[in-house]
């Protein structure tokens, strides 16, 4: 639980701070979002959708977006991922990313959607879509992460 | 949040959730978006977002101080074959700054003469305070930066700030110990700002590109490409002539500008604290105060100004 709280900490975190080295795009991935993910998947119980929604939250606040957007994203996609998983969600590697692009491709539109009623117009979708593609190739990244935590040893079928 | 244990299985498999709670923060974040738009902005939403930035502030500057150190490490060693050349070209340019230098002390000098002789009380030289970014997310919904100086330093909502080169935006939320700055590049920014050559007033509009458009031009506005942009002060919450960037047309024939401030990084910013210049207001309750069809035909302008107008207005800009 210790872990789980602190990995969405760091999370956000990392996601929010000025981490960019060089100019250019922000190919920084929805990091809040992978974490959720990875932890709905190897421990359910830990990731209620309170939380989902108290980190789409505080996600909003550091980003300084508009309060709601994120925490609609990141509850619609990942309920919708839970509707799926009635018998426990599966944890083989390849078809745990595949779930996560799904997610994604969720999240990125609803986030979308919502995002541009609340400011009154189109947003731009590029951003969203690096981000996006940042998540979806880093995730592996970070969930050898989490397979390398002995704890966490049998997760994703390894 | 778990439906009971006796849905709970030891392996964590199919563990469900309430339902009824899920829908119901559905709900939650559908209402926080609708109160919570920049357009509605309700305060108490606003304060609670403060709070949250000022208590995660510490946090995000410790995660983004090793990068701070990282970041500079390779423009050095990219600088290093150049660094004789980069060199003699600053000295060449210290030279030049000297020159400059003198000559604006002796216009602050002659200046404060003059303004002591009008009797013109014009703002005082600006305190600015420092502050180092402690986030800074392109989203796609708000170009903002959080930064490190909040009310407990003097920094309130609409304040400029600046980087080394230039204008990047004006703060909008404020907690004690941290800020937010909407950049000027921000759907939602609005400036009023002229040309330094030829006083062509336009309002800078943010459109979330690279480069803000130059909105509200008069159809035979004098403006050249290369015009320097700085800020008019017509909105009476920015001082006047804060520099902005370089005028140019995009390729549809629109004018937009270069940021000064994107020829470096935003990592370590100055807010500059401006107290609004107040708008002229005839008071009816004001013993000086001419009688009501008096006050009526002075705004009207159809008369003679009575013998006891108010004072000029003094402390706006020269």
């Amino acid at each position: 639980m210790v872990w789980a709280v602190l990995g969405l900490i760091l999370s956000l975190a990392f996601y929010a701070a000025p981490l960019r080295i060089a100019n250019g795009p922000d190919l920084m991935p929805m990091l809040p979002l992978m974490t959720l993910f990875i932890w709905s998947t190897v421990r359910p119980r830990f990731i209620p959708p309170i939380v989902i929604f108290i980190i789409g939250i505080l996600n909003d606040v550091l980003t300084g977006g508009v309060l709601g957007v994120w925490a609609l994203a990141y509850l619609m996609s990942l309920t919708i991922a839970r509707s799926r998983d009635e018998d426990g969600p599966t944890r083989e590697f390849g078809p745990v990313w595949i779930r996560f692009l799904v997610v994604l491709a969720i999240a990125i539109p609803v986030a979308w959607a919502a995002g541009s009623l609340a400011i009154g117009q189109l947003a731009p979708v590029r951003p969203l879509l690096i981000e996006g593609m940042a998540s979806a190739l880093m995730f592996p990244l970070l969930a050898l992460l989490f397979v390398r935590r002995r704890s966490l040893r049998g997760s994703f079928g390894a | 949040m778990a439906v009971g244990r006796s849905s709970r299985r030891n392996d964590e498999s199919g563990i469900r959730f309430s339902r009824t709670f899920t829908v119901a923060l559905f709900l939650v974040a559908i209402v926080l978006i609708a109160f919570d738009r920049p357009q509605a902005r309700s305060p108490a939403l606003a304060s609670l977002r403060a709070g949250i930035t000022d208590l995660s502030a510490p946090l995000l500057d410790l995660t983004a101080a090793p990068v701070r150190g990282i970041s500079n490490i390779g423009p050095y060693w990219r600088n290093q074959a150049s660094l004789a050349e980069e060199n003699a070209e600053l000295r060449q340019r210290l030279n030049e700054t000297r020159y400059w230098r003198d000559l604006a002390l002796q216009l602050r000098d002659q200046r404060e003469i003059y303004e002591q002789a009008l009797n013109v009380d014009s703002p005082a030289t600006q305190n600015r305070i420092g502050a180092w970014t402690l986030g800074d997310p392109d989203g796609p919904f708000v170009q903002s930066r959080l930064i490190g100086a909040g009310t407990r330093r003097g920094v309130d909502s609409g304040d400029p700030v600046l980087n080394v080169y230039g204008l990047i935006g004006r703060v909008v939320e404020t907690g004690s110990v941290s800020s937010r700055v909407l950049l000027l590049t921000d759907l939602n920014s609005r400036i009023p700002v002229m040309a330094d050559r030829s006083n062509a007033r336009a309002v800078l509009v943010g459109d979330n590109s690279e480069y803000p458009r130059l909105d509200f031009l008069t159809r035979n506005a004098d403006l050249e490409d290369g015009d320097r942009i700085v800020t008019s002060g017509d909105d009476g919450i920015m001082p006047r002539g804060l520099p902005v960037g370089q005028a140019q047309r995009d390729r549809q024939g629109r004018w937009r500008v270069r940021l000064y401030a994107d020829r470096a990084p935003v990592d370590f910013v100055w807010v500059f604290p401006f107290e609004p210049v107040p708008l002229p207001m005839l008071d009816p309750d004001s013993e000086d105060q001419p009688a009501s069809d008096e006050n009526i035909a002075l705004e009207a302008g159809d008369g003679q100004l009575a013998a006891d107008t108010p004072e000029p207005l003094t402390g706006g800009e020269p």
